[in-house]
C-alpha cells in the first residue's frame, strides 16, 4: 500500500472514531472515487462516509428493488436513473445548496433522463468503444476507427480468437446498430434482427463475451481487440506499462458513433441525511475533487473546472475527451420497456446458442 | 408410574422437536416459502422497472393480476427447450467424467490402511479451503494461450499438421472446470460407501472362484450403487444450475440455463419468466432424481 493511501486509511479510521454520529451512506460503483477525496471530505464535514459498491446498474437496481434502504447518495447511469425517477425513489435537489453546479458542462445537463436536472448532478462518464493492442493492429494493418473491425469477417479473420465483446445485450446491440447506421436506441424489430444476424455472423471469430477479465487479457497480450469501456481500457494500458510490456493499449471512438454512459449523483428517498448528501455533491463538483477520479481511472469528466487539474495526457486523449465531431455521434442508452426487454433477451439467447 | 411414563414421553417428544424443529423451520422459511413465492411470481406480469407488476391497479389499461403468459412464451419457442437439453448434456458429461475419475480414487482411499485414509480424504477436501471463484480464475491462467498446457497441446497438434486450438473460452474449459470443482462431491459419498464394505465378501467371492474383474462387477460395484447415485445427484444438480463457470471460462456459445435464469433477474429484469425457467428446471431435476431413484431401487433388487 502506498504511503498516501495508508495515511488516508489512518485518517479514515481516526475520523470514524471521532465523529461516529454523522454518517453519509454512499452507494457507488467499484473503484469510482479516490480514497483521498473521501478522506478530505470526512475531515471537512467532520463526518464518516460509509461506502457500499456495485459493479453494474442491474445489481444496484435489483438490490433496491429487494428493499435495500438508507443510502443517501447513489451514482446510477442514465437509464437506471430514469427508472429510479419514474419509480419516484429519488429526492428532488435543493440547488441553492449546490453553488458549484455551474462547473458542469451544459452539454451534460438537461438530458432526456432527467429534464432540468431536478434529481441528478453529472458525476463522470464512460464511453463504450474499441480498445486495442496498438502494435498488433498496426502489424496486421487493421483499421481502428470503425466498428467494421469487430463485425466484418474480412478483418476478423486476421484476429480470430483474439477479440472479445462486452457481455451486455444493450451495449453489443448498440454497437451493431450503430455500425448498421441506426440509432443505438432503435427498437424496431427488423433493425434488431439485422443487428442480431450481424452479431451471429461475426461470433465465430470472437473469443468470448466478456465484461470483466478482458482488461487482464489485453494487458497480458492474449486479446488484441475489444469492445469495452473507456475506463477499463485506460486501466489495461496502465497495467501493461507498469508490467513493462512491449506494447501499449489504446482506445478509439468508431466513426459510426458509440455509447456514452453518464453517471450522476442522486439522492435516494430513504437516505437519512440529505443535508450531508448535498454537501458531498457540492464538494464533488469542485474541479480539483472531480479531477482526482479522472486522474485515477481515466473516466470522462463533465466538469469544466476539473479540466485544469487533469493530467495533460488524459485531458488530451480524444477517446476520453472527444472533439465536437465525435461528441455529436455519441448516444446515451434509454431504458427498454418490459416487452422489448423480453424480446431482446430471447434474441440474446439465440445469439449465444447459435 | 403412568405419570412417569407421560413425562418420559413428553420429554422424548420435546427432544424430538428440539432436534428436528430448527431444520424444519429452516427448510420452511428458506425453501418452501421462497419456492411458493417463485411459483406465484411465475404467473404474474413483470414490473416496468423489474420486480412484479402490481396485482391490482387503478388503471384497467395496465397489466395486472395473474397470467399464463410466461409459460406460453417458454413453450412458444424451441430455443428454451434447446438450452435445457444442452445444460442436461453438460451436467451429464460432468457427472460421468467425475464418476470415472472419482471411483478409482475412492476405491484406493477405502482400501488404504486406516492411518493414511483420513489424510487422503483431507487432501480431497483441501481445495475447499480456497474460494470457489479463485479456483475458477486459476483455470483462466492455466488454460491461457501462453500457459504451458496450451503450448504443449498446440505443439503436438502443430506437429500433426492440425491448426492450433484455443483452450480458454471454450466448451472444453467449461467442462474441465466443472469436473474439477465438483469432483470432491463425487469422491466423498463413494468413499463413505466403499469404506463400509465387508472385505470378507470379496474373500468369499474369491473362494468361489471369481477373478478380480468379476469380484468388482458382481460384488463391489452393485454394493456401491447407493454411493454412485448420491454422488451423481450431488454433482449433477449443482452443475445444472451453475452460471459462474460458463460466464468466466466459456466462449461465445457456452450459455447454460443457469446463465439464462440469472440474466432474467438482472439484465432483463423479467422476474416472472426467470421464475418460470427456475420452476421448469426444478421439475426437470425432480424428474431426474426420481428416475435415478427408480433405477437405483430396481437395480438394488437384483443384488
Amino acid at each position: 500500500m502506498s504511503n498516501i493511501s495508508l495515511r488516508a486509511l489512518l485518517l479514515l479510521l481516526l475520523a470514524g472514531n471521532a465523529f461516529a454520529d454523522d454518517v453519509l451512506h454512499l452507494y457507488n460503483w467499484n473503484n469510482y472515487i479516490s480514497a483521498e477525496t473521501v478522506a478530505r471530505f470526512e475531515a471537512q464535514c467532520a463526518c464518516r462516509v460509509v461506502q457500499d459498491y456495485y459493479s453494474d446498474n442491474e445489481e444496484m437496481l435489483a438490490k433496491l428493488a429487494a428493499g435495500a434502504t438508507g443510502y443517501d447518495i447513489i451514482v446510477p447511469t442514465g437509464n437506471a436513473m430514469e427508472s429510479l425517477i419514474r419509480q419516484q425513489a429519488l429526492r428532488p435537489l435543493d440547488k441553492s445548496k449546490l453553488p458549484n453546479l455551474k462547473n458542469i458542462n451544459p452539454a451534460y445537463l438537461d438530458t432526456a433522463f432527467d429534464p432540468g436536472n431536478r434529481f441528478s448532478v453529472p458525476y463522470a462518464y464512460t464511453l463504450t468503444l474499441l480498445g486495442y493492442n496498438v502494435e498488433k493492429m498496426h502489424e496486421l494493418g487493421l483499421p481502428t476507427d470503425t466498428w467494421a473491425v469487430i463485425f466484418e469477417p474480412e478483418y476478423l479473420v486476421k484476429v480470430k480468437g483474439r477479440v472479445t465483446v462486452l457481455d451486455s445485450q444493450r451495449e453489443l446491440m448498440a454497437a451493431a446498430l450503430k455500425y448498421l447506421g441506426y440509432s443505438a436506441n432503435d427498437t424496431g424489430e427488423a433493425h434488431w434482427k439485422q443487428a442480431r444476424d450481424l452479431i451471429i455472423r461475426a461470433k465465430p471469430y470472437w473469443a468470448a463475451f466478456n465484461a470483466s477479465s478482458y482488461i487482464k487479457e489485453l494487458t497480458v497480450g492474449n486479446i488484441w481487440l475489444v469492445h469495452g469501456y473507456s475506463n477499463d481500457i485506460f486501466q489495461a494500458n496502465l497495467d501493461a506499462q507498469k508490467a513493462g510490456r512491449k506494447f501499449s493499449i489504446a482506445s478509439s471512438i468508431p466513426k459510426q458513433g458509440a455509447v456514452l454512459s453518464l453517471d450522476s449523483m442522486v439522492l435516494h428517498k430513504t437516505g437519512p441525511r440529505p443535508d450531508l448528501a448535498l454537501r458531498f455533491i457540492d464538494y464533488m463538483l469542485e474541479g480539483s475533487n472531480s479531477a482526482e477520479l479522472t486522474n485515477l481511472i481515466g473516466s470522462g469528466n463533465p466538469n469544466l473546472d476539473a479540466l485544469r487539474h487533469i493530467k495533460p495526457e488524459i485531458a488530451q486523449n480524444p477517446a476520453i475527451f472527444p472533439d465536437a465531431q465525435h461528441l455529436a455521434h455519441l448516444e446515451m442508452l434509454r431504458d427498454l420497456n418490459r416487452h422489448q426487454r423480453r424480446v431482446l433477451s430471447r434474441m440474446w439467447t439465440e445469439i449465444k446458442l447459435r | 408410574m403412568s405419570s412417569f411414563a407421560r413425562k418420559l414421553f413428553s420429554h422424548a417428544r420435546l427432544a424430538k422437536w428440539a432436534v428436528s424443529g430448527p431444520p424444519f423451520v429452516f427448510l420452511l422459511l428458506f425453501f418452501v416459502l421462497p419456492g411458493a413465492i417463485m411459483v406465484i411470481a411465475s404467473f404474474r406480469y413483470p414490473g416496468e422497472f423489474g420486480g412484479l407488476a402490481p396485482l391490482t391497479a387503478a388503471d384497467p389499461g395496465t397489466l395486472q393480476g395473474f397470467t399464463l403468459e410466461t409459460y406460453r412464451f417458454f413453450f412458444s419457442d424451441f430455443i428454451y427447450t434447446e438450452i435445457f437439453i444442452k445444460s442436461f448434456l453438460v451436467a451429464l458429461a460432468t457427472t460421468l467424467l467425475c464418476l470415472i475419475m472419482a471411483y478409482p480414487l475412492a476405491l484406493l482411499i477405502a482400501r488404504s490402511p486406516k492411518k493414511s485414509r483420513d489424510f487422503m480424504v483431507l487432501l480431497v477436501i483441501l481445495p475447499f479451503a480456497s474460494s470457489f471463484l479463485i479456483r475458477v480464475y486459476a483455470w483462466m491462467i492455466l488454460l491461457g494461450p501462453q500457459a504451458a498446457l496450451s503450448q504443449i497441446v498446440n505443439g503436438l497438434l502443430g506437429a500433426l499438421g492440425i491448426a492450433p486450438v484455443q483452450l480458454l473460452f471454450s466448451p472444453f474449459a467449461v467442462l474441465i472446470s466443472m469436473v474439477y470443482v465438483h469432483l470432491p462431491f463425487m469422491v466423498l459419498p463413494l468413499y463413505t460407501n466403499l469404506e463400509k464394505h465387508d472385505p470378507s465378501l470379496l474373500d468369499a467371492a474369491q473362494d468361489c472362484g471369481a477373478n478380480a474383474w468379476r469380484r468388482f462387477w458382481q460384488v463391489t460395484f452393485p454394493l456401491s450403487l447407493p454411493g454412485v447415485f448420491s454422488g451423481s445427484t450431488l454433482v449433477f444438480i449443482p452443475v445444472l444450475g451453475m452460471f459462474a463457470i460458463p460466464d468466466i471460462l466459456g466462449g461465445t456459445g457456452d450459455m447454460l440455463v443457469g446463465n439464462l435464469i440469472k440474466e432474467q433477474f438482472l439484465g432483463t429484469r423479467d422476474w416472472p419468466f426467470g421464475s418460470t425457467l427456475s420452476i421448469m428446471l426444478t421439475i426437470a431435476v425432480l424428474l431426474f432424481v426420481w428416475i435415478a431413484a427408480k433405477l437405483g431401487s430396481t437395480r438394488g433388487r437384483y443384488v
